[in-house]
């Protein structure tokens, strides 16, 4: 989707993100967005500053979150037990603030490998893993992903022996879910932090496996 | 028998899954950022923006793309709600466009 | 228990390839806002049950391709819901 706005190049400094996308032609979208923010602020619904603030506390949410708690959730049992209860208050206990509604942790287990979608809209856990990719939000993966899990797995790369079963959880109404990936073999003295960066974000929604260590 | 809403789209054939990452975009995220104040102050709720998503033509939904239809649903229950004035908005819409830059905001 | 179709216009949260499917439960979720409400400018108020629903993939689709063990697992609050064996 969009394809034709991938093309510009990204060696821009990520901490100037005002500047990103100044090389681009401003499209109808852009246009229609800056007048529906220009009229908002007139109007005194908000301000420049209020957006400028939320959109620093959007970027806080990215998979590098979800990443820290399972890293964790891996090393320590309790933390892990915690988690699988109450995902929020684990989260809060990273300092990680959750505004959705209410998490779930899902464990993958030798028997049993989870995926999630949301096939009416794009329901995600934006704090713990900031705004869905493309193909969470693409209509092929929201139409198949419940019907033919396995063949969709398999664009991923992803093959699941048919004595593992598959749950494919539809994130339709007020939960939102992080399924927790199995621990890789041969991780046994890695750290935390290193641990982390072994869980993608596209493991996290259950369409990967954690990247093996080097 | 109530006709499908254009969103309930589970089991329905399709194609391949896009494997390409797209970024976001600048105004992207501002408008992400924008329609979470919206919610916070409890100008629109959740619910509400996604039936007006659900009351677009088949066709166009069909042919939307993720913050296209974010965009437009948002501005048609932000006219529902008076909160925007859709002439206000299709004018400074329209001179926008026309300038073709950001200067202005 | 047995996923209704309650034919009621408008938005709702209840996907259409789970209706009519018997399934079972497998947690509450709690109360929550009534979003058939909500989405309508009124409260959702009180607030309503909330269910995760468990179907054998087999149960949804006649013709799925996978394991006999693999499963769907989808959100249902309580007034779409009924004892399996009841439709209406």
């Amino acid at each position: 989707m969009n394809g034709d706005e991938h093309n510009h190049d990204h060696d821009h400094d990520d901490h100037a993100p005002t500047r990103e996308d100044d090389d681009l032609e401003l499209t109808e979208g852009e246009a229609r967005f800056l007048a529906l923010k220009s009229l908002l602020i007139e109007q005194g619904v908000m301000t420049a500053d209020e957006i400028r603030a939320r959109m620093e506390f959007n970027e806080r949410g990215s998979p590098h979150q979800a990443a820290r708690m399972i890293a964790r959730a891996w090393v320590d049992p309790a933390y892990k037990e915690r988690m699988l209860s109450d995902t929020k208050a684990a989260a809060a206990e990273l300092g990680i603030e959750a505004t959705e509604a209410a998490l779930v942790t899902i464990e993958n287990t030798p028997k049993r490998h989870n995926m999630v979608v949301c096939t009416l809209c794009s329901c995600y856990p934006r704090s713990l893993l900031g705004e869905p990719p493309a193909f969470y939000v693409s209509k092929a993966y929201r139409s198949r992903a419940v019907r033919e899990p396995r063949k969709v797995l398999r664009e991923f790369g992803v093959d699941i022996p048919d004595a593992v079963d598959i749950a494919v959880h539809d994130s339709n109404a007020d939960l939102r879910y992080v399924i927790m990936p199995m621990r890789p073999a041969g991780t046994e003295g890695l750290s935390e932090d290193d641990l982390a960066a072994l869980i993608t974000r596209d493991s996290v929604v259950g369409c990967a496996l954690p990247v093996e260590p080097a | 028998m109530v006709d499908k809403l254009v969103t309930d789209i589970g089991g329905e054939p399709a194609g391949a899954v896009p494997q390409e990452d797209r970024d976001q975009l600048f105004w992207e995220k501002q408008m992400i950022a924008a329609f979470n104040l919206l919610q916070v102050k409890g100008v629109v709720v959740t619910d509400e923006f996604r039936r007006t998503v659900e009351e677009m033509p088949a066709e166009y939904y069909a042919n939307s793309t993720f913050y296209g239809r974010r965009l437009d649903g948002m501005i048609r229950l932000l006219i529902e709600k008076g909160v925007l004035d859709a002439d206000t908005f299709d004018k400074r819409a329209q001179e926008i466009l026309a300038a073709g830059t950001r200067d202005h905001v | 228990m047995r996923i209704l179709d309650i034919g009621k216009p408008g938005h709702v949260r209840t996907p259409t390839y789970v209706r009519h499917k018997t399934g079972t439960i497998e947690r509450f979720c709690g109360l929550f806002e009534n979003p058939e409400d909500k989405a309508y400018g009124r409260w959702g108020l009180p607030p309503i049950p909330l269910y995760r629903v468990q179907f054998r993939q087999d149960d949804i689709w006649p013709d799925y391709d996978g394991a006999p063990g693999d499963v769907l697992e989808i959100e249902i609050y309580d007034h779409w819901l009924a004892p399996a064996g009841e439709d209406s």
